[in-house]
């Protein structure tokens, strides 16, 4: 009996084994057939190696897409374009809301995609995370190329600023690691039918900006809200005017040498003077600082505040929302303190890249070249909506495209100037988030319990942090 | 040779669970653990080994003293509050001549099985400073001094959403308050009342202690509720604002690991908050403990 016992107890160890062995083969199993779909792991199968181009030695590309405000059917085109101008090859897309939190265990399992693209704000912090281990390849290469329509370098099709941008050079070293895929212009936005019928100018000036405050009581509305609990919409302000009061030197000051000495400057009292000037002189919405993005801007647009902080995206975005009769949306960009400027704006690049892991560097070039010819910007207006960060896209595809969504821009391309900025990666074991912090104190200051000057010492802390663990 | 057959065979019984409980959560949480001495980003690469300066790091972090202190405020409050309404609408309920006893059970029940997010949108509409019930009522009975932006005052913030924690919970421990009432004799009622209790002195004399092992279960699952449920309320109502007077221990860490991508500090974060949760489940183990006989 005994020894029977044993023996059964003995068994059971190995089948738990067994158990254990076959459970990690079949993650390894589950993990490769999400990574390529099943259709396309029997083409693998059908190819022969006498029919590809020969030109490429792994004719398989793995592209993980965000699907968001600019949904997937860009993806599914650029796709099936792709494969016909390069016969044999094929492109395995994946695109989700969430594909950041579904790539993130396949780049942990060395099984990464070839291409990703991942929105600006997307809240994985997977492409925030492959640049802070330095795990994206160097593009520098394809925008030194000829460009596939053969019409000249691609870097001379790019806007301008763009490559040179922290969206794409994350460590200012003049190589290019991320390829700017749409782009977006923010600004401060109004109610066009409202300040044609009271006569009201957009400002281009703060002064002009502050002295609306008694048109404002006047029509009894407040003159400005923001996305209170999320506070870092007010990007949209205050990196225009730290970039139009300091340039671009203090710009970087502040977005990429983390200096904390910015803060001791000039400039950046004056910026975060803005918003104190917006508190103590109740030129603020009532309750803002409690309201979520689409809160805040349904009561903008219900007509009780006068601006609104936001991108080119906002008409999409709040297509159901109730409004004000007669409502349009209209794009003031961000005023100046000088009043010899016009109005800027901010402009962010969404971003699509290679990470080191990716099994076929050279195919995944090839498709990013792809994505820069006239055809793709066009079908990324038809299918996406959305404008590429190419010279003239907006045309392109202006049918494609909301009128204020076309008109601001145009208002870009027309000559109002649209600053490029983020912040850039802080170094590894630095325990703060600079950007966070910075926008986490507007509620104070809003509520009038901190002014710009002991926000500023705030900062200088925070930088200084940063600033001890940079070499 | 009989206890060792049978505690073979015990084994041989719990195998299969032991295997699955070390692989997802044995492995898991001792991972945790490990991962909370490094300095990484969550993606495999540049881990390098820190020791406990995480943790050193964590006692001087403001924010997350803030959030500890915030999620401790919680714990305290709210299961507090809940457990006392519980008790309160379950001897109600279960002693009171109520007609209307079944609605008010389905009432007080109906908060448990709403998601927590769609609670969470429903709450901030509720303290929505412009068009919210809450000021409008206040308003309207002419009490318009006290409107506030309940959401985005650094005083109230925490009150209102431990009132969302309270509202939500409350239900669910009543009907397990409800079940416990039904399992107590009905003699000791009757023999109470003819030496003369009243009835506040019956519901403490005889409802509680008979009740007691359950209330002592339910403070344990209340102090593990809010801390996990306040993460998404806080998430949902505030995102942890203003400036971080709203901030919990797990949207905090949250944070950190997927905004800031620093997961080895995330992970002493998650670390700290087992600690923390586990030593308050033992005191109010300890504090609660009586001799049943």
């Amino acid at each position: 009996m005994n020894s029977f016992l044993k023996k059964f107890f003995m068994l059971m160890v190995l089948f738990s084994l067994l158990f254990i062995v076959a459970c990690s083969n079949t993650t390894q199993e589950t993990q490769q057939e999400t990574d390529n779909e099943p259709e396309s792991s029997e083409d693998e199968d059908s190819q022969e190696p006498e029919e590809d181009t020969a030109e490429f030695e792994n004719m398989e590309l793995d592209v993980a897409a965000f699907e968001g405000g600019y949904g997937s059917a860009f993806w599914d085109a650029l796709k099936s374009k792709f494969e016909e101008a390069y016969p044999g090859v094929t492109v395995n897309l994946e695109s989700n809301p969430n594909i950041g939190d579904m790539i993130r265990p396949q780049i942990v399992g060395g099984n990464a995609p070839d291409v990703i693209y991942l929105n600006q704000t997307d809240q994985s912090g997977v492409t925030q995370g492959l640049i802070k281990d330095q795990a994206l390849v160097d593009i520098t290469d394809i925008f030194e190329s000829e460009s596939i329509d053969g019409d000249g370098l691609i870097k001379d099709k790019i806007l301008p600023g763009a490559l040179e941008s922290i969206f794409m050079s994350p460590y200012g070293d003049g190589k290019v690691y991320l390829a700017p895929y749409n782009y977006t212009i923010m600004g401060l936005w109004y109610n066009n039918t409202l300040f044609e019928e009271e006569g009201i100018e957009a400002p281009t000036t703060w002064d002009e900006f502050y002295a609306l405050q008694d048109k404002a009581e006047e029509l009894d509305r407040s003159l400005f809200t923001y996305q209170g609990t999320n506070p870092g919409y007010l990007e949209e302000i205050l990196i225009p005017a730290v970039y139009n009061l300091g340039g671009q030197e203090a710009l970087d000051q502040m977005l990429i040498d983390y200096d904390p000495e910015f803060w001791n400057s000039e400039t950046a009292l004056e910026a975060l003077g803005i918003f104190e000037k917006i508190a103590n002189e109740g030129m603020l919405m009532d309750g803002t600082v409690a309201l979520n993005h689409t809160q805040s801007q349904t009561e903008f647009m219900q007509g009780n505040s006068m601006f609104v902080p936001n991108g080119n995206w906002f008409e999409g975005e709040m297509a159901e929302a109730p409004r004000e009769d007669g409502f349009i949306f209209g794009f003031a960009g961000v005023p100046t303190f000088d009043s010899s400027e016009d109005s800027m704006a901010l402009a962010s690049f969404e971003q699509v890249y290679i990470p080191k892991s990716s099994d076929n560097i050279e195919l995944a070039k090839e498709f990013l070249k792809f994505m820069y010819t006239e055809e793709a910007v066009k079908l990324n207006g038809e299918h996406a909506e959305g404008v590429m960060a190419v010279q003239g896209a907006a045309d392109l595809v202006q049918d494609h495209i909301t009128e204020s969504s076309y008109e601001s821009f145009k208002a870009v391309e027309e000559g109002m100037y649209a600053v490029s900025g983020n912040f850039g990666p802080v170094p590894e074991g630095v325990n703060i988030e600079p950007r966070s912090i910075l926008f986490d104190q507007v509620a104070d200051v809003m509520n009038g319990d901190m002014s710009a000057e002991e926000w500023a010492a705030i900062m200088y802390d925070a930088y200084e942090e940063v600033q001890s663990k940079m070499e | 040779m009989e206890k060792k057959q049978r505690s073979g065979f015990i084994l041989f019984c719990i195998m299969p669970t032991l295997v699955i409980f070390s692989i997802f959560v044995v492995y898991p949480v001792s991972m945790v653990f490990y991962k909370s001495l490094f300095q990484s980003s969550g993606f495999g690469g540049n881990e390098i080994f820190v020791g406990f300066e995480n943790f050193i790091y964590l006692f001087s972090d403001k924010t997350f003293l803030i959030s500890l202190k915030n999620t401790g405020f919680l714990m305290l409050v709210v299961p507090v509050i809940s457990l006392t309404l519980a008790l309160i609408f379950a001897s109600v309920l279960s002693f009171g001549q109520l007609r209307e006893k079944a609605v008010y059970r389905t009432i007080f029940f109906f908060p448990s099985i709403l998601s927590f997010v769609v609670i969470g949108i429903l709450w901030s509409f509720i303290y929505h400073p412009n068009m919210g019930i809450v000021n409008d009522l206040l308003t309207f009975m002419g009490l318009e001094e006290f409107t506030m932006t309940w959401l985005g005052e650094r005083s109230t913030v925490l009150w209102a959403i431990a009132l969302v924690l309270v509202w939500q919970s409350t239900g669910y421990y009543m009907v397990m308050y409800l079940a416990g009432m039904d399992g107590v004799p009905k003699e000791l009622y009757e023999a109470a009342s003819i030496d003369g209790a009243n009835s506040f002195v019956q519901f403490t004399k005889i409802t509680i202690p008979m009740l007691w092992e359950i209330i002592r279960v339910t403070i344990i699952f209340s102090i593990n509720g809010v801390l996990n449920i306040s993460f998404v309320i806080v998430t949902v109502m505030t995102a942890g604002g203003p400036n971080n007077a709203s901030e919990v221990a797990l949207t905090y860490m949250y944070e950190q690991a997927f905004n800031n991508a620093n997961f080895g500090y995330a992970m002493a974060i998650a670390v700290v908050v087992f600690s923390f949760s586990i030593i308050l489940a033992l005191i109010s183990n300890r504090l609660t403990e009586r001799d049943i006989q």
